[in-house]
């Protein structure tokens, strides 16, 4: 009876207070986009860690035709460079600093090129002899990639040595430096969708003033006056959190899953699934957001 | 029932308090009239009642407890046991008479088959049957007021306080009104009544406990209006001071023209 009484209670506000409930639902909906966003970051950051850590190298380009670094002047690097750059690697000085290593070609360099921008007009414009020919290292520790590039720029017939995993870095710095932005945007929407809450429960008790008073007298007990309006913004938000996860995950199914897969098809994306962990941390949140704004405000509005 | 050991309520320390020192006790199934002018603290008193308010000091005692020690959560329980009407009846606008009275019994969370029997039972008692599907504003004020003593008594309260019952309504149907209380009296429940309306106070002949700035200055069982043994001019001066009064009629007549 109690329950039915409450529920009733709350479609009544809901309905009463239309479009406030409506902006808090899309203010919670686009402050928790924004926090889930950030975890989305977050999550694809440690998705290509995982992924590329294992695989990524340390690159030592050779000399070719068009190179025009200043150690590349004697020309394009001769087969006899390239034997003693072999023997230095092979040698245990350098040796115990890398698992393996492999020579790329120019031909295979470019048939790697093709696959990695298949989609992309650019192929059609790369011929062979425009890809530099490269030693590719497979380092034990990452972290001492400085060895290995102080010992091979040095050396006749190479042209530079790229750290990959310096490359990645960047790159997830950019991405932590997105995720920060994220979190700040929506810290201050968090803080607008509590303001909201607060006067929407506020213009809520207000308009049922009657009632609540009458509530008072007859001897209803806290929880029957309060429940309506907390569960009121808690219901709005946890609607703004559903939408909001739903979102993601659309985000990762078809921005990330057809658009972006297509793209760069070596790149490891989220997948939409690994998107729903988020969405009971954002209802979580969402309600929790709610629920306390509602009872700092009922305390203040709402007394028994 | 209800028992104020020198109870003062300050609501504005530069004003003078609104009760003043204030000792009283009215017994399990009395009916007390509460007089004064306007401002005198008889709204104040029932507040206390209530516990709307605290008392600045001394004690209330509702049914035997300080209210001053009940927790807040325990507040409901002890306003379950009291029923209020005002002047203004607090009607819900929107909802029909049965479910004004149903109201009160549903926010206590009283079971659905219970509700459907004893609402029209009281509605009966405050002689409103056949109307329980009317809204409030196809009521008379008087028929209004009914609605809200059933609310009121639904909950079988051992305490009805009205504040003003009859404030808006002409004479007869006050008088009716006030047969109603007396039957909920007579049921056992106590009655305690602030109101200026002196042809009710002296048609009752009951308790009179008149209040004057906060004090007590008269407490009479089965009295009138006005004292029966004046202090000169006084009762005079507190009659217009209500406001309501026809300045040229005198003090204790208007009981004797009915
Ligand atoms: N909430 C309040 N805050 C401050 N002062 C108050 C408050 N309520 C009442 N008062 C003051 O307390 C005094 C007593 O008021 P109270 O309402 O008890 O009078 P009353 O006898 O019920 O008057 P009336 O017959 O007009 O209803 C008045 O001077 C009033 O101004
Ligand atoms: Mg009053």
């Amino acid at each position: 009876m109690r329950l039915a009484f409450i529920l009733s209670e709350i479609g009544s506000g809901l309905r009463r207070n239309v479009s406030m409930v409506v902006s808090v639902i899309l203010v919670t909906f686009v402050s928790l986009t924004f926090v889930g966003a950030a975890g989305m970051l977050q999550m694809q950051i440690n998705q290509m860690k995982g992924y590329w850590y294992d695989k990524v190298q340390v690159a030592v380009f050779l000399c070719s035709d068009g190179s025009t670094a200043a150690s590349c002047a004697g020309g394009p690097v001769t087969p006899e460079q390239q034997d003693s750059l072999n023997t230095l690697l092979e040698s245990p000085a350098v040796g115990q600093y890398i698992n393996d290593f492999a020579f790329e070609s120019r031909e295979e360099a470019y048939d790697h090129f093709k696959n990695q921008f298949s989609n992309s007009p650019i192929v059609d414009s790369v011929t062979p002899d425009q890809l530099p020919a490269s030693f590719r290292i497979n380092m034990k520790d990452p972290e001492k990639y400085q060895i290995i590039s102080e010992t091979f720029s040095s050396q006749a017939g190479v042209e530079t040595v790229i750290d990959q995993r310096q490359l990645l870095e960047r790159l997830f710095s950019v991405m932590n430096g997105a995720s920060l932005v994220a979190v700040s945007i929506a810290g201050v929407m968090i803080v607008c969708a509590i303001l909201l809450i607060a006067t929407t429960i506020r213009l809520s008790a207000f308009s049922r003033r009657r009632e609540t008073g009458i509530m008072r007298l007859v001897g209803a007990s806290k929880t029957v006056i309060q429940l309506p309006f907390i569960l009121e913004g808690v219901i709005a938000a946890v609607i703004g959190a559903a939408l909001a996860s739903a979102t993601l995950w659309a985000v990762a199914r078809f921005f990330l899953g057809d658009f972006m897969a297509q793209q760069y098809p070596d790149t490891a994306f989220i997948s939409a699934g690994q998107t729903l962990i988020l969405a009971p941390a954002l209802l979580l949140l969402g309600a929790c957001l709610a629920g306390i704004s509602s009872l700092l405000t009922l305390r203040r509005y709402l007394r028994v | 029932m209800i028992r104020f050991e020198n109870v003062t309520k300050v609501y504005d320390q530069t004003a003078r308090p609104a009760l003043d020192a204030v000792n009283l006790e009215i017994d399990r199934g009395e009916f007390a009239f509460l007089v004064g002018a306007s401002g005198s603290g008889k709204s104040t008193f029932l507040r206390l009642v209530l516990k709307e308010d605290r008392a600045s000091s001394g004690a209330v005692y509702v049914a035997g407890q300080n209210v001053a020690k009940i927790s807040s959560w325990r507040v409901p329980r002890l306003r379950r046991g009291i029923g209020v009407v005002f002047q203004d009846f607090r009607l819900l606008p929107q909802k029909n008479v049965f479910a004004n009275v149903a109201f009160a019994m549903q926010v206590i969370g009283r079971s659905r088959s219970v509700i459907r029997d004893t609402v029209p039972e009281v509605l009966k008692t405050v002689g409103l049957e056949g109307k329980e599907h009317r809204m409030p504003h196809e009521l008379s004020g008087g028929e209004q007021q009914r609605v809200a003593i059933a609310r009121a008594v639904v909950n079988r309260p051992g305490i009805l306080l009205a504040d003003e019952p009859t404030g808006n309504l002409d004479p007869t149907t006050s008088m009716g009104i006030m047969g109603i209380l007396d039957k909920i009296n007579q049921n056992g429940t106590t009655v305690v009544m602030a109101t200026h309306d002196d042809d009710i106070v002296n048609e009752m002949r009951k308790r009179v406990v008149e209040l004057k700035n906060g004090v007590v200055i008269r407490d009479e069982a089965k009295a009138l209006y006005t004292s029966m043994i004046p202090v000169v001019g006084q009762s005079r001066r507190l009659k217009d001071a209500s406001g309501r009064e026809t300045p040229d009629e005198a003090p204790g007549e208007s009981g004797a023209q009915r």
